[in-house]
């Protein structure tokens, strides 16, 4: 859907966007950071997350937890942190927009007088649950870790996931909040999108009014990529956890975000799994009956790409035999690309995402969310459109060339997982990893 | 332009004026209505079919029957095959999900608004005429028990399990929707068939539709694709509510996760009904307890402990008395504190801590004020009117909620906690490290506490 928005950017750098839509009397405040895990240090893995934590609970004008002012106007607020980017919103009563504004300004301009050692450790400790409650005592929790530092090299931004490792989170100190609140979150770095029921020349006054103090500073570095070199052959791995069935994951080092092949990519995952009608769901979970579930995503991120095969083996079954099917059906794609049928599935279904997407005006994924997105990642918040016809253009060739270059046999990471005492349910030959 | 001040936060302005689309009703006779509102606000529509049985029409023998039968929704039709109908939904951008409640159960088809009309043929051929072949049958149960097993490794599932367990034990609402391995195994496709027969094919059910339609236009589109599909059955009415929950026994129930880093917390008792007076009252008084960040319990568990990634508490309003619930998941070391805090919460806002004039004000603003956000998408929209037509409401009573949310007084918040919470009836769930926790849950208070190795 076309998103219609106008831009201004603050003297100090600061991008402002703004959408009018007035059909319900709420408005949306989303603010994207362009930091995240891949600006972490060796070291401080985490930190990008942790900080974020801190970020609600209280600045030097509003020195108490975020969340109580804007809960009390009948508002909604979170935040979230990806390797690339960290972002906050709020969704509020039309009426109590100059009251997000005005917080988001202050913790950008005046958190650091606020923070204390005490709400640091009391978020480190809640950062260290949230790990333990979706990763460690979870099952396949610990896999996102063992398949980023299997799929780029160490050194590498991406060598790392954003809930980091708990060594580095606790040895991590109010010296590392400052440096890092200096280095990454000055306006500069920012991008402001304000959507809702709101007349856009009174939201850039109100933003203008409220953010226009913060002092611009410099520019942040780029995040140091070391090359990659290409991998040397096929990777296997095995890791032992807490699971009642095996699962197969397959990972490969794909485009970036927006670049050639990444939109044929998505496609190629929805062929592959979207749905019953899918190529994967088809031959392993109803003909062959060997997995009890499939999954194909490609994840599309700023500096690299990954793409991912899951399946889960039935009982009896082994990965080895789900390889083999998974293997043949890239293989058939490679050769011969998707059929008329399944590419047009996959295309309207892509094209329907778009719309179902900007239902709502804030929130993770709403209209000001993906202007942000747009902006940030992009550097056009105008760029919905042309993201949209990225999918509608691609053709059947272009996703076999696509599937051909990308998801080669000896360029992936092949991941078992199993249960103890299940080892041999693993493609023979992998090596056992002990992410933690 | 003023310069900001910042030395207070600035007031929010009045609340804008919010026109709620009204929803149109037509009977078309049996008990079966639809129901239509227009929301123009994306070229989208949302149907959801309100089919009036749940999990708690499974046969006490055969837990897992109803959300099996409505797994093979997806599988085809009498005159589309499971692939041609996946095929039928994707051609226009149509997302279909089916949801198995306790209650009811609902089958949710958006499509692109200018499919509606074979959105709408296509949803009554789902619900109406499903295929339910053997061979689907056979191969969606074995999945079902795949996924019972997985859950023995997911201690939330498995502490959601033990605690409706606790709660319920043989009463309709004592189990989860997925069922049990042994029930699931018992199941023949001819015992499928009938369950559909008799719990949906015959039953009246309610269509909520909304989007970016005409609502007039919606109704008639309706009854039109309903004369295509419409079996000639007659209607059966839909089952009461479930009776009373008996009373519990064992209130200290432990599942055993050795090495685990966190236990999974399940503290509460069976609540009240959904046609309890008391409703607005309660969910004010749940926003002070656990019902949003700032509520007492995440302050408390989170915030000033670190114990935990977030706690909260709910109602889970039904037909029968729905269970009052808190949960959280903490670090292993901090299981009994936490338990014991969390049950001082429960008891406090009910005796010595009732919310003070300011939580309810922040509680009450949270529900009024934040109404419109809650309405924002075609399917808030026919979700807000599912829950009407399900618990027999007036297709007009969500108009009615902000003015009700904002007249519950401290009085009648007082009144609901002490009528409906009972910190002596709690009953916990615990799953954790047997090494680690076990020994410390008898100093709770809750007498022994009674093991249960996930099966």
């Amino acid at each position: 859907m076309d998103i219609a928005y106008e831009k201004q950017t603050l003297d100090n750098g600061l991008d402002v966007i703004v959408h009018e839509d007035h059909g319900c009397p709420i408005v949306a405040v989303n603010l994207w950071y362009h930091v995240g895990s891949k600006n972490e240090q060796p070291g401080r893995t985490g930190f990008a997350h942790l900080f974020e934590h801190l970020m609600f609970e209280g600045s030097a004008h509003l020195d108490r937890g975020y969340f109580h002012a804007l809960q009390e106007v009948g508002g909604t607020l979170n935040g979230s942190t990806s390797t690339d980017r960290t972002n906050y919103w709020e969704v509020v009563p039309a009426g109590a927009l100059e009251r997000a504004l005005w917080m988001e300004s202050d913790r950008m301009g005046y958190l650091l007088p606020a923070l204390t050692q005490e709400k640091f450790e009391t978020q480190r400790e809640v950062v260290l649950n949230e790990r333990r409650q979706n990763y460690e005592n979870r099952p396949y929790g610990l896999v996102p870790m063992a398949l980023m530092a299997a799929l780029h090299p160490p050194g590498h931004p991406y060598h790392w996931v954003t809930i980091g490792d708990p060594d580095d989170l606790r040895a991590a100190g109010l010296d590392d909040v400052k440096a890092f609140f200096a280095t990454w979150y000055g306006p500069a770095n920012a991008s402001l999108a304000v959507a809702g029921d709101v007349r856009a020349a009174d939201a850039f006054a109100e933003v203008s009014r409220h953010f226009e103090e913060i002092p611009g500073g410099p520019p942040p570095p780029p995040p140091a990529v070391p090359d990659e070199p290409d991998p040397a052959g096929e990777r296997r791995l095995l890791l032992v956890d807490r699971v009642e069935l095996p699962r197969l994951y397959l990972a490969w080092r794909t485009p970036p975000l927006h670049a050639a092949g990444d939109a044929e990519l998505d496609l190629l995952a929805e062929v592959l799994s979207g749905g019953k009608a899918s190529r994967l769901h088809q031959r392993l979970v109803r003909e062959r009956r060997i997995a009890t579930d499939v999954t194909a995503a490609q994840s599309s991120r700023e500096l690299a790409g990954s793409f991912f095969i899951a399946a889960t083996a039935a009982p009896g079954h082994d990965l080895a035999e789900i390889d083999a099917v998974i293997a043949a059906e890239l293989a058939a794609l490679q050769a011969d690309g998707p059929a008329d049928d399944e590419m047009e599935r996959a295309r309207t279904s892509a094209d329907a995402d778009f719309v179902y997407r900007a239902q709502t005006v804030g929130g993770f994924g709403g209209r000001s969310d993906l202007l942000n997105m747009y902006n940030v990642l992009a550097g056009d918040p105008g760029y919905g459109p042309a993201d949209r016809r990225r999918y509608a253009e691609a053709d059947a060739a272009a996703l076999r060339r696509t599937a051909d270059r990308c998801l080669r046999q000896d360029a992936r990471v092949a991941l078992s997982v199993v249960p103890a005492g299940a080892t041999d349910a693993a493609l023979p030959g992998s090596v056992q990893v002990h992410p933690r | 332009m003023t310069p900001v001040d910042r030395t207070r936060l600035p007031l929010p302005g009045a609340d804008r004026a919010f026109t709620l689309p009204a929803f149109e009703r037509a009977d078309l006779g049996g008990g079966t209505a639809v129901w239509a509102a227009e929301h123009r606000r994306a070229p989208l529509v949302a149907l959801h079919l309100l089919l009036p049985a749940g999990s708690a029409a499974d046969p006490p023998e055969v837990h897992g029957l109803a959300a099996l039968t409505a797994e093979l929704f997806t599988e085809g039709t009498a005159e589309l095959s499971a692939m041609e109908l996946e095929s039928a939904l994707k051609r226009i951008g149509g997302v279909l999900t089916t949801a198995v409640r306790s209650d009811a159960t609902v089958i949710a088809l958006t499509v692109l608004s200018r499919h509606m009309a074979a959105g709408l043929r296509l949803l009554f051929e789902v619900a109406m005429r499903p295929r339910l072949d053997a061979g689907d049958v056979e191969r969606e149960r074995e999945l079902r028990i795949n996924r019972i097993r997985q859950q023995l490794q997911s201690p939330g599932l498995l502490a959601d399990r033990a605690f409706l367990e606790a709660l319920y034990a043989k009463h309709p609402y004592g189990h989860p929707a997925i069922g049990t391995e042994a029930a699931l195994r018992s199941v023949e496709p001819a015992g499928v068939a009938d369950f559909h027969r008799r719990a949906w094919a015959a039953a009246p059910w309610t269509l909520v539709a909304a989007g970016d339609a005409d609502p007039g236009a919606l109704i008639a589109e309706a009854q039109r694709a309903w004369a295509a599909v419409a079996a000639s059955e007659d209607r059966r009415p839909a089952p009461a509510a479930p009776p009373d929950p008996p009373s519990v026994r064992e209130r200290m129930v432990f599942v055993p996760r050795d090495g685990a880093v966190q236990s999974e917390l399940r503290l509460g008792h069976a609540g009240p009904p959904r046609s309890s007076p008391d409703y607005h009252a309660l969910l004010v008084l749940n926003m002070v307890l656990g019902g949003q960040f700032v509520s007492r319990v995440n302050q408390n568990l989170r915030e000033a402990k670190g114990y935990t990634y977030g706690a909260s508490t709910g109602f889970d309003w039904r037909l029968g008395r729905g269970p009052f619930r808190l949960q959280t998941s903490v670090q292993t070391a901090s299981t009994v504190d936490a338990l014991r805090e969390a049950v001082r919460e429960v008891a406090d806002i009910r005796g010595p801590r009732p919310p003070s004039g300011q939580e309810l004000d922040v509680a009450r603003a949270a529900l009024t004020r934040g109404f419109p956000r809650t309405l924002e998408t075609a399917s808030q929209l026919a979700r807000a009117g599912l829950q009407m037509a399900l618990h027999g409401l007036p297709a007009d009573d969500y108009a009615n909620f902000p003015r009700r949310v904002a007249a519950v007084g401290a009085e009648d918040v007082r009144r609901s906690a002490a009528r409906h919470l009972d910190p002596d009836r709690l009953v916990a769930v615990v799953v954790g490290s047997r090494p680690d926790v076990f020994d410390g849950l008898a100093e709770l208070g809750f007498g022994d506490p009674v093991e249960r190795p996930a099966v």
